[in-house]
């Protein structure tokens, strides 16, 4: 007999074969609050780290005293420092993101992500970009309890509004707190400045996961005859006549986008990866996310 | 450049609704997208890569513009003025006789196909304006079509064309030319030839003429004569006669005689550089034999229409003479002759018909005879012109060159008649009914003689017996030169082998319809019927092509008659350089094509059909992604696998970056 499904957008197999992953972050971006991540700075865990010298002042407690007897000198034991990391989760949930499935992708991809995190028992938040409904949140989260909660949340996200991804992130980070690592996901389309936004999530201690999800139209547009096209969020017009060159230069910019967004995010130790909305989840996070090293 | 329908250039209005309805019909359909901000950026860069975007960004409407344009013109009619005189009315006058079918080389094209693909440019050119008339010419002209722009007519007669193994008599085509220009108008005549014929033309030239020289035939060996003749003891001496076009160059051949199918002689002939070769052979033949000479030049021969010739020997026989008993002087010098039978005669019956009759008796000239003589007798036609008087009369003047009165001296022969001509009647009068005076007396004619197709008579108008001539050594003379002249009629002393244009008459059944199976390679004229009139000659039969012709029919069963050219300006291929007129006018030959407009609608209009290709591969063809070669590549042949490595920016690789694409 099988069991209920947990949520819908991850089916009880992939929960399973989420647990066995975790996310490979490159930064020590650590909250204080004790966790599993190593810090930066030595601590007080129980992983031994290397032995130094006593000075004066130190705490004894952490003298060898074995090696003193040995030696009649004293040296400190020193051992490593874990600390919890914050794993935001930025759906762009804006009219643009829902064309051609790519909310759908986005929400289970958040979802997947955010299961890997909460079973590293990561402090795992979400928030929705350019949202209909304005900015959603969701509480900082960790452990079981967390998966509930954060289904719940994505699954209930309303898409349709209109404010550009890079407003969206300068909002979240007006009310966050805590250093880790922002799982963007969006399709990147916006006229403005995405430079500012991943500085502020970068000063702000988050490692850059960027995800870009396009639809296939996005990556092969077929044009045969004069088109008006509309934007969908701003609705404006642009009057294009489908000529061979016009599909090339198209070809050219978007492949100049995703070059722009990967160096973007390598400049500032993060990472991104670019998916159809036509992609599989399982092909996304078990194939694609694994071989480009955001999960281990 | 020219325009030969310039009116057409109204139908450049069409430019008008053509932009009007363009822009009416460009209502764009509304596409909702994502974003727009890639296609601003592709735009953007769009314009500043294309100095000609705006022009670009109607490229249709250019495209159609531009297909109008050329097809206006192409509706205009243009044409290209190179030179050449442009008449609206042109004759050409294509020579087809005998050395046309001459070839320049081994294995290379006759005079004929040259002269016809030069018509076929000629043709091909043709402006709408214009029209042409076709006339080939031989021994004879014909016109092949009348003033006329139908280039399937010309060409469809032009392919007609087939060369006739005669001279060729440009002033009877400058004729037919003249005769045309009576009913229609022209502006050139155009002369395709290769220049065999006389240089001087008894022509006054009434319009202009391009005398279009064709390129020079090769070498050629050919039989220019071939003649037999009787000789004592019944054998017949052929001759035969070996031209070269360019003696001295060492051309050779092998002349082969043949008697019935039977080879009989065979020799070598070498013409040298001061003329042809001259053969004779000899043959002995009592009974009517068919002789075919075959030359087989050892080289290259340009021309093969004259290397065989056809000669017709008759039979043996003696001469059947009919001479009345009155005319014992006659008869005395006729029974000294050899070979001529006498009538009538104690020994046999008087034949049905005779070769030779002499009587002073009316009703005997109408015994058949090809040759008949009346001693003392007036012809009737001539009896209104002159009155026979019983005074002295001698003869004054007589044509010694005539071959009845050779070697025959009428001085100091007295006649006691005197025909006299009546008053006013001079001998214009005689000629006007046909007849040669051979002989003047002092008043009137003396003998008189006609000759028409079939047969002689001979009028001697005073009887011989009254006068002094039968004591003459000369009266055995002028009897002898009668049976000549009789054996020559009957074809018994000397043969000639017949000419090309038309066949010798042939005696058949009177009445009598004979089908004609022409040699092969002549379409026109390959079999025809014809009917034998009422004395059974078969006469006026065209043969243009050398060869055997078989007449089939009552009494012919499967009957040859060989005709051969013959013709030594033929076979020399001689090419004049110049044509001299009438009027002192010198037409000179050219060899360079002739330049004529050249019509550009049609390349116009294929322009106009590319285009129309260019326009359509243009707005159907399909860019996909770039592939991973980093070319941009059609959806069926785009790399299968979804993932690939990153696309570049202009060129320049994206490492760290993958994309996917849809399924």
């Amino acid at each position: 007999m099988n069991a209920p499904q947990l949520t819908s957008l991850l089916s009880n197999r992939d929960l399973d074969r989420l647990a066995r992953l975790r996310l490979n972050v490159s930064r020590r971006f650590t909250n204080r609050g004790r966790g599993e991540h190593l810090a930066a700075k030595g601590g007080t865990s129980t992983e031994f780290c290397d032995y130094r010298d006593y000075t004066p002042g130190d705490d004894v407690r952490f003298v060898d005293w074995n090696i003193f007897a040995r030696t009649e000198r004293p040296y400190l034991k020193q051992f490593h420092h874990e600390e919890e990391r914050h794993v935001a989760l930025l759906v762009d949930a804006s009219r643009s993101m829902m064309f051609e499935g790519k909310l759908e992708l986005a929400r289970r991809a958040a979802a997947a992500l955010g299961v890997v995190a909460l079973r590293g028992n990561e402090k795992v938040s979400a928030a929705t970009l350019g949202s209909v409904a304005g900015e959603a949140r969701l509480a900082s989260c960790r452990g079981r309890p967390g998966h509930t909660k954060l289904f719940g949340f994505l699954e209930n996200i309303a898409g349709g509004g209109a404010a550009p991804v890079e407003q969206g992130i300068e909002s979240f980070l007006r009310q966050h707190h805590g250093r880790g690592t922002a799982i963007v996901i969006s399709d990147f389309l916006t006229a403005g400045d995405l430079r500012r936004a991943f500085n502020l999530l970068h000063s702000a201690g988050l490692e850059i996961f960027a995800l870009q999800i396009l639809g296939p139209t996005e990556l092969a547009p077929e044009l045969t005859d004069d088109h008006r096209l509309v934007d969908c969020e701003t609705l404006g017009q642009l009057d294009i006549s489908s000529t061979g060159d016009l599909l090339a230069l198209y070809h050219e910019h978007r492949a100049a986008h995703e070059a722009e967004l990967a160096a973007l995010c390598r400049q500032r130790s993060g990472r991104f990866l670019a998916v159809s909305a036509a992609e599989s989840l399982e092909r996304v996070v078990f194939d694609l996310m694994r071989r480009r090293g955001w999960l281990v | 450049m020219s325009f030969t329908s310039l009116a057409s250039a109204w139908l450049f209005a069409l430019l008008i609704p053509i932009v009007v309805f363009y822009f009416l019909k460009l209502k764009r359909p509304r596409i909702e997208i994502p974003s727009l901000v890639l296609w601003r950026q592709v735009l953007s860069d769009q314009r500043v890569n294309s100095p000609f975007q705006r022009f670009k960004r109607h490229l249709l409407l250019l495209l159609q513009l531009l297909l109008l344009a050329l097809l206006v013109l192409a509706a205009m009619q243009p044409f290209l003025h190179r030179g050449g005189d442009r008449g609206d009315r042109q004759v050409i006058l294509l020579d087809v006789s005998a050395s046309m079918a001459a070839l320049d080389r081994e294995g290379g094209r006759a005079r004929l196909d040259e002269a016809r693909e030069k018509t076929r440019a000629v043709i091909d050119n043709l402006l709408p304006a214009q029209e042409l008339s076709l006339i080939a010419f031989s021994r004879h002209a014909r016109r092949l079509t009348a003033f006329t722009d139908n280039r399937r007519d010309l060409r469809a007669a032009l392919d007609a064309l087939e060369v006739e193994d005669v001279p060729s008599d440009l002033e009877e085509a400058l004729r037919t030319a003249q005769a045309l220009a009576r009913s229609a108008s022209f502006d050139k005549v155009l002369l395709l030839s290769d220049g065999n014929f006389p240089a001087q033309a008894n022509f006054e030239l009434p319009f202009a003429i391009d005398f279009q020289r064709l390129t020079p035939a090769g070498p050629n060996l050919g039989i220019t004569a071939l003649e037999a003749r009787r000789t004592l003891g019944g054998k017949w001496t052929v001759f035969l006669q070996i031209d070269a076009s360019a003696p001295g160059d060492g051309a050779s051949g092998t002349v082969e005689l043949r008697q019935d199918g039977a080879v009989v002689a065979r020799e070598n002939v070498v013409p040298g550089k001061a003329g042809g070769q001259r053969l004779s052979f000899t043959l002995a033949s009592e009974s009517a034999a068919a002789v075919h000479v075959a030359l087989r030049p050892t080289g290259f021969d340009a021309l093969a229409s004259d290397n065989d010739a056809w000669l017709r020997l008759p039979a043996a026989r003696a001469l059947r003479v009919y001479a009345p008993p009155g005319l014992a002087s006659y008869r005395h010098a006729l029974a000294t002759l050899a070979g001529v039978n006498l009538f009538p005669s104690d020994t046999a019956p008087l034949p049905p018909a005779f070769d030779l009759v002499i009587s002073d008796a009316a009703a005997d000239l109408a015994l058949p005879a090809p040759v008949r003589c009346g001693i003392g007798l007036i012809p009737d036609d001539v009896r209104p012109l002159l009155t026979v008087e019983p005074r002295a009369s001698t003869a004054i003047d007589w044509r010694r060159d005539s071959p009845l009165l050779q070697h025959v001296s009428l001085a100091d022969v007295l006649f006691t008649d005197e025909a006299a001509s009546a008053p006013a009647i001079d001998d214009a009068r005689y000629a006007a009914l046909g007849y040669e005076i051979l002989a003047h007396s002092a008043r009137g004619p003396l003998i008189l003689t006609r000759t028409d197709d079939t047969a002689q008579r001979v009028n001697v108008l005073l009887h011989t017996d009254r006068s002094t001539l039968p004591y003459r050594v000369g009266f055995p003379i002028f009897a002898a030169n009668l049976v000549q002249a009789a054996l020559q009629r009957a074809g018994l002393a000397t043969a000639d082998a017949p000419r090309t244009g038309v066949l010798p008459a042939l005696a058949l059944q009177p009445g009598a319809t004979y089908r004609v199976e022409s040699p092969v390679g002549i379409s026109r004229l390959q079999q025809r019927s014809e009917t034998a009139d009422d004395r059974g000659q078969l006469t006026g039969l065209p043969a243009p092509r050398v060869g055997e012709y078989v007449i089939t029919g009552a009494g012919a069963d499967g009957l040859r008659s060989g005709v051969s050219l013959l013709s030594p300006s033929e076979t020399a291929l001689t090419a004049v350089e110049s044509i001299q007129f009438n009027d002192r006018l010198t037409v000179n030959a050219a060899t360079a094509a002739t330049r004529t407009d050249r019509p550009l609608w049609w390349p116009l209009a294929a322009a106009g059909f590319a285009l129309l290709l260019i326009e359509w591969w243009w707005f159907q063809r399909r860019i996909s992604p770039t592939n991973s070669s980093g070319n941009l590549s059609r959806p069926g042949n785009a790399n299968p696998s979804p993932m690939t490595v990153p696309t570049t920016v202009r060129g320049t690789p994206a490492p760290g970056t993958l994309v996917t694409r849809p399924p």
